[in-house]
């Protein structure tokens, strides 16, 4: 028994010591002590690889956004305009009244980090390179929406892209400004010389344009692997240095605001899990992190580190308990509308994304930020879907189902279970699935989670219609239209090609969703919402608002998904040795910390 | 007639012998008796632990990730739900993909080794050229594969994958011990009797490694549970929110009990039961090891 005793007692201990491991609070910030270094995470990326080149294409690269990792200009993701920008490579920039076309105009001051100035040639040689790689203005599928036709430098500084307005996209000008630029001195060797008349060629028709649109795409693999001699950046800051443990770079002398970048250094530190950015920010040893998920309790010790400064903000996206429509009961309305009286969204909310979302107002298929500015009084007359268990046990008894010894079965009187899917190691989806299938078992109806590998399978295999129910993050803001074709796009049965859209029957073409190609929406009428969704591509903001009201109202009738709660942007950051971060719900908090330094917003604590 | 019932009075005496050996050895070592008793415990808590819990499982969304208290003695989960209550509840499916396990191994790893070190020649030299390639082949590399194309829905099928990955050692355990048994006396002379094949494995042979056997196949379902819990932990198999080693995932990935203290009992839960479990077997199978062994029984 003493042994037993010794043996718990140990191994009480040397968890209780791990768990205080991350207890202690550094002052000194490291080696930048004074202010010199900034150390930062990049949350999108678990694991620096110290053998990736320094290029921002290839998806290990080792070019950090808004660091040494410069666009043209910084999307604002407003929360209704999609084409407001804070200016990168380029100072300025003049949309057509049409939006027919974009004339760029390079920062009169910019240069290379080894002197040389960056020119037009250097946005145009970028441009190509963003053809290969399939970028959104710079898509060479025929018929692609907002797609550019012909990219003309006008002079040393400056460059017009004029879109193809056979398919016209209100997006055009984002898809050209948010795009990288590359030095044209390092990377030229990677376009070949005829490229220009391949891509010309690949805009027409036959064998011909064919064979042209393969070529490039093969060229993207090349660009991918592309690895530069030496970081060449026109951004605040190059790459020194990287290791497993970290990547270090040094501020860029030749940045045209390199007067106002207040860190000389800026530190990338690895990390492989969540755990560690808790157990950094904990020791006040991060400068600024972007959103990971945490506990309560982790929450509220990050807040207690010295100098712990939580900066919230509009995220654009949501997410959704989206159904197979194709797979019973879930084609009747009456089950999906039973279902979101059932699940309390605050309940879900409060235990899976307790600082990261807030419960969904109701399902309209817009972020409750922007939803207020697009469909105005309209938001009000929604079907909130407030928790309500007898009204949930009238829809399901409606749709037919029965309830037997307290279990809700199919019409039939075969069992009923809800089965949601989610990826492994989306842990707030996990958990947010695991209230929901207590709270629906509470209420007589059977539920499972099942977990998939990764988040690619995930989306291959729901796309393949193999779940019943899963996750799907919506309302992807500010376009209106990308806002709604996460409801109404592919994946519902839509496809938009050239500006013709058609309808593809449930289980073909990516639709896995399965809705009805037409809904009857009271108050409104038929609506064909997959049409009215493409209308959006090339709407105005006030052609849109209708637009938008009628598809809030066709998703809160007909509950495609079930919102469930709208995302928050929290931005971790530390004031005890940088101050000048930006204000809570600024448009700032959805660019990377590295625009707030180019911008010269960031000063060293005095 | 009479020889029957000495018979009969000899094998009853030598029962009582046998318990009452095995009482002395418990009492030997008080720590065995508490094996027994811990052994016991988790047989019961696999069988009957979650009939005593409603499903789902009581919950209070404002005691998320709360430290132990009288309430809940190993605190609650990241869902309110107390963590003693969520042991209990996943030891079903622990305990019985361990027994599969271990029932596999033992009887594949006997079956194999008894036939290739009985029968010899050409039969072992395949037979054992299969187990080595059977060894040299990584378990937990094979089950991180595995895990991507099978669901492990069950505990049965759980049990089956590891006990087909584990048999190899124990076959050439039980081979080495049946080539020295075969040469013995007994042996001989039950062949020198003319008796069958299968009566010779079956009675003189197999009762011999009986306790050796045994003995494996308790080591098995630790095995077994730690390469379960580890599947689970590494967050490889589908979400099963009260199977230990995805409350071990939970508590440092999601809760962070190496962060806080106040996750710490959600960790401690399922460590406890491992750590229990394995303590259990070990002090059971070194009361099987005196009660078997008639040199450590002298002593």
């Amino acid at each position: 028994m003493k042994r037993l005793a010794a043996v718990v007692a140990l191994l009480g201990l040397a968890t209780a010591t791990a768990a205080c491991s991350g207890g202690t609070t550094n002052n000194s910030g490291g080696s930048g002590g004074g202010g010199g270094l900034f150390t930062t995470i990049d949350v999108a990326r678990p694991g620096l690889d110290a053998s990736a080149p320094a290029n921002p294409w290839n998806p290990k690269g080792n070019a950090f956004l808004g660091y040494n990792g410069m666009k043209l200009a910084w999307v604002k993701n407003h929360l209704t305009d999609p084409n407001q920008f804070y200016p990168g490579v380029a100072a300025n920039w003049d949309i057509a009244a049409d939006n027919s076309s974009i004339t760029i105009h390079v920062q009169p001051n910019a240069k290379w980090s080894d002197g040389k100035p960056v020119t037009a040639e250097d946005v145009r040689l970028s441009i190509g390179l963003a053809y290969t790689t399939g970028s959104t203005a710079f898509a060479i599928t025929p018929g692609a929406a907002g797609a550019a036709a012909e990219v003309q430098v006008v002079d040393d500084k400056t460059v017009k892209v004029t879109q193809d307005m056979t398919n016209p996209s209100a997006k055009f000008a984002r898809g050209v400004l948010d795009n990288w630029v590359v030095p044209a001195h390092v990377w030229g060797s990677v376009l070949p010389a005829d490229f220009w008349d391949k891509l010309k060629t690949s805009r027409g028709e036959g064998e011909a344009a064919d064979k042209a649109r393969e070529e490039i795409l093969a060229l993207g693999q090349k660009v991918l692997a592309f690895a530069p001699p030496k970081d060449v950046s026109a951004g605040p800051f190059t790459l020194e240095r990287v290791n497993p443990g970290e990547a270090l770079l040094v501020k860029n002398p030749n940045f045209y605001n390199a007067a106002n970048v207040a860190p000389a250094q800026v530190k990338f530190l690895n990390y492989s899990g969540n755990e560690q950015i808790w157990n950094y920010l904990s020791a006040g040893k991060l400068d600024h992190s972007g959103f990971i998920a945490a506990p309560p309790d982790v929450m509220n010790r990050i807040k207690q580190a010295p100098g712990s400064h939580i900066i919230t903000g509009f995220s654009p996206v949501a997410v959704g308990m989206a159904f197979n429509q194709s797979k019973k009961p879930y084609d009747n309305v009456h089950v999906r509308r039973g279902l979101a009286y059932l699940i309390d969204r605050a309940q879900v909310t409060k235990v899976a994304s307790p600082d990261g979302g807030t419960p969904a107002l109701t399902t309209s298929g817009i972020h409750q930020k922007p939803a207020q500015e697009w469909i105005g009084s309209e938001l009000s007359s929604l079907e909130p879907y407030n928790h309500d268990v007898a009204k949930a046990e009238a829809e399901f008894t409606e749709a037919g189902l029965k309830k037997q010894d307290g279990k809700w079965t199919l019409a039939d009187g075969s069992p009923w279970k809800v089965t949601m899917h989610a990826p492994a190691g989306f842990s707030d989806w996990i958990s947010a699935q695991e209230n929901i299938k207590s709270q629906l078992i509470d209420n007589g109806v059977d539920a499972e989670v099942v977990t998939v590998a990764d988040y690619p399978v995930y989306l291959e295999e729901i796309a393949a219609g193999k779940y019943d129910v899963g996750f799907w993050l919506m309302a992807l803001g500010p376009a209106p239209y990308d806002i709604y074709q996460r409801l109404y796009g592919t994946s519902n049965g839509w496809t938009n090609v050239a500006g013709k859209v058609s309808h593809n029957a449930p289980g073909k073409g990516g639709n896995w969703m399965g809705g009805a190609e037409e809904i009857d929406v009271e108050g409104v009428g038929k609506v064909n919402p997959g049409e009215l969704t493409a209308e959006l591509n090339a709407a105005s903001a006030e052609e849109a608002k209708p637009i938008m009201a009628k598809l809030a109202k066709a998703a809160n009738q007909d509950l495609p998904v079930i919102q469930l709660w709208d995302y928050v942007n929290t931005q971790f950051t530390n004031t005890s040795r940088f101050t000048g971060w930006p204000q809570n719900d600024s448009d700032l908090l959805r660019l990377p910390a590295g625009v707030w330094i180019q911008l010269g917003m960031i000063k060293a604590k005095q | 007639m009479s020889v029957l019932l000495e018979s009969s009075s000899t094998s009853a005496a030598m029962r009582r012998n046998f318990w009452a050996g095995v009482w002395r050895v418990m009492r030997r070592k008080p720590s065995r008796l508490v094996g027994a008793v811990l052994m016991a415990g988790f047989v019961f808590m696999g069988a009957f632990g979650p009939l005593f819990y409603p499903n789902p499982l009581p919950r209070d969304v404002d005691q998320l990730t709360r430290p132990p208290s009288w309430e809940h003695w190993l605190g609650t989960d990241d869902q309110g739900r107390d963590v003693v209550a969520l042991v209990v509840t996943g030891s079903r499916y622990v305990l019985l993909a361990a027994l599969v396990t271990a029932v596999i191994t033992v009887v594949l790893g006997t079956g194999i080794g008894l036939f290739s070190g009985f029968k010899r020649g050409r039969w072992d030299t395949v037979l054992m050229r299969i187990t080595d390639m059977k060894l040299t082949i990584p378990g937990l590399p094979l089950l991180l594969v595995l895990s991507t194309v099978w669901k492990f829905s069950s505990a049965v099928q759980m049990g089956l994958v590891l006990g087909l990955l584990s048999w190899g050692g124990v076959a050439r355990a039980v081979r080495a011990q049946t080539l020295s048994l075969r040469e013995r006396g007994f042996i001989e002379a039950a062949r020198g009797l003319g008796l069958s094949t299968s009566h010779i494995v079956g009675r003189e042979l197999l009762p011999s490694m009986a306790p050796y056997i045994a003995m494996n196949m308790l080591i098995a379902i630790t095995g077994g549970v730690y390469s379960q819990v580890g599947l689970f932990f590494l967050g490889v198999l589908p979400y099963e929110s009260n199977n230990w080693g995805q409350m071990l995932n939970t508590a440092v990935f999601r809760s962070g009990a190496l962060t806080v203290p106040s996750a710490l009992g959600f960790l401690l839960g399922p460590l406890l039961a491992i750590l229990l479990l394995t303590l259990a077997i070990v002090l059971v199978v070194d009361a099987m090891d005196e009660i078997f062994n008639p040199r450590l029984r002298e002593e």
